[in-house]
């Protein structure tokens, strides 16, 4: 497996589960509580540290793991992979954000836009991460 | 758009050319081992730079490498 693709599917593991159980958590709750609200601020640094962690970790032991790889620079190949990737992640974002930005803020209000808008990051950068394992997967 | 595809002798060459492994092909025309296994595979269609310098290191003519046939 090539090396990018390992910290492909890393970085969507870190990504998935660090906001599944944060956005499982934030289904659950019958109602928002007002502005700043500092729970659920902590949840969202629980989850963006838990994240970071992961990624340290795994990129330190892939690192070691994979040393003659981890320095190649990108080909051709990956390049046009992660490009692909890359428009594919910006389509989940823009018609997201279309919808946080423009519909959303008369529907709801608070914490319910603002997870909507950190949802839609999480879905952008898992179609990214996961459009690259799924090129690297197929064509090869 | 005329349909078609894309295929390629470059395990025969390889072969021809003292079983030269992928990681030196892949070293000699500037991309990985797994990327040299997606074009021989016919995975992944080189660009046309990347063909000339493939043809380039077995010297033969591009034609010799890779090879297009329409779908009828």
């Amino acid at each position: 497996m090539p090396y990018r693709e390992k910290t492909a599917w890393l970085s969507l593991f870190a990504m998935l589960a660090a906001f599944v159980p944060y956005f499982a958590l934030a289904a659950s709750r019958s109602h928002w509580e007002q502005m700043p609200d500092l729970p659920q601020l902590g949840r969202f640094a629980a989850a963006t540290i838990l994240q970071v962690i992961i990624l340290v970790v795994g990129n330190i032991y892939l690192r070691l793991a994979s040393r003659e790889d981890a320095v190649v620079p990108p080909d051709e190949r990956d390049r046009e992979i992660e490009r692909r990737a890359v428009t594919w992640a910006y389509y989940v974002l823009m018609a997201g954000m279309i919808l946080v930005g423009f519909i959303m803020p008369f529907t709801t209000h608070g914490w319910g836009v603002v997870n909507s808008a950190i949802l839609v990051v999480v879905a952008a950068e898992a179609v990214h991460y996961g459009g690259i394992a799924f090129s690297y997967r197929t064509q090869s | 758009m005329i349909q078609g595809s894309l295929t390629n002798r470059i395990r025969e060459l390889r072969f021809h050319a003292g079983e030269m492994s992928q990681a030196e092909l892949g070293q000699r025309i500037g991309v990985t081992r797994q990327t040299v296994a997606a074009i021989e595979a016919g995975k992944y269609a080189p660009s046309l730079e990347a063909a000339f310098r493939i043809a380039h290191v077995f010297n033969v003519p591009l034609n010799e490498v890779f090879s297009w046939q329409p779908k009828t």
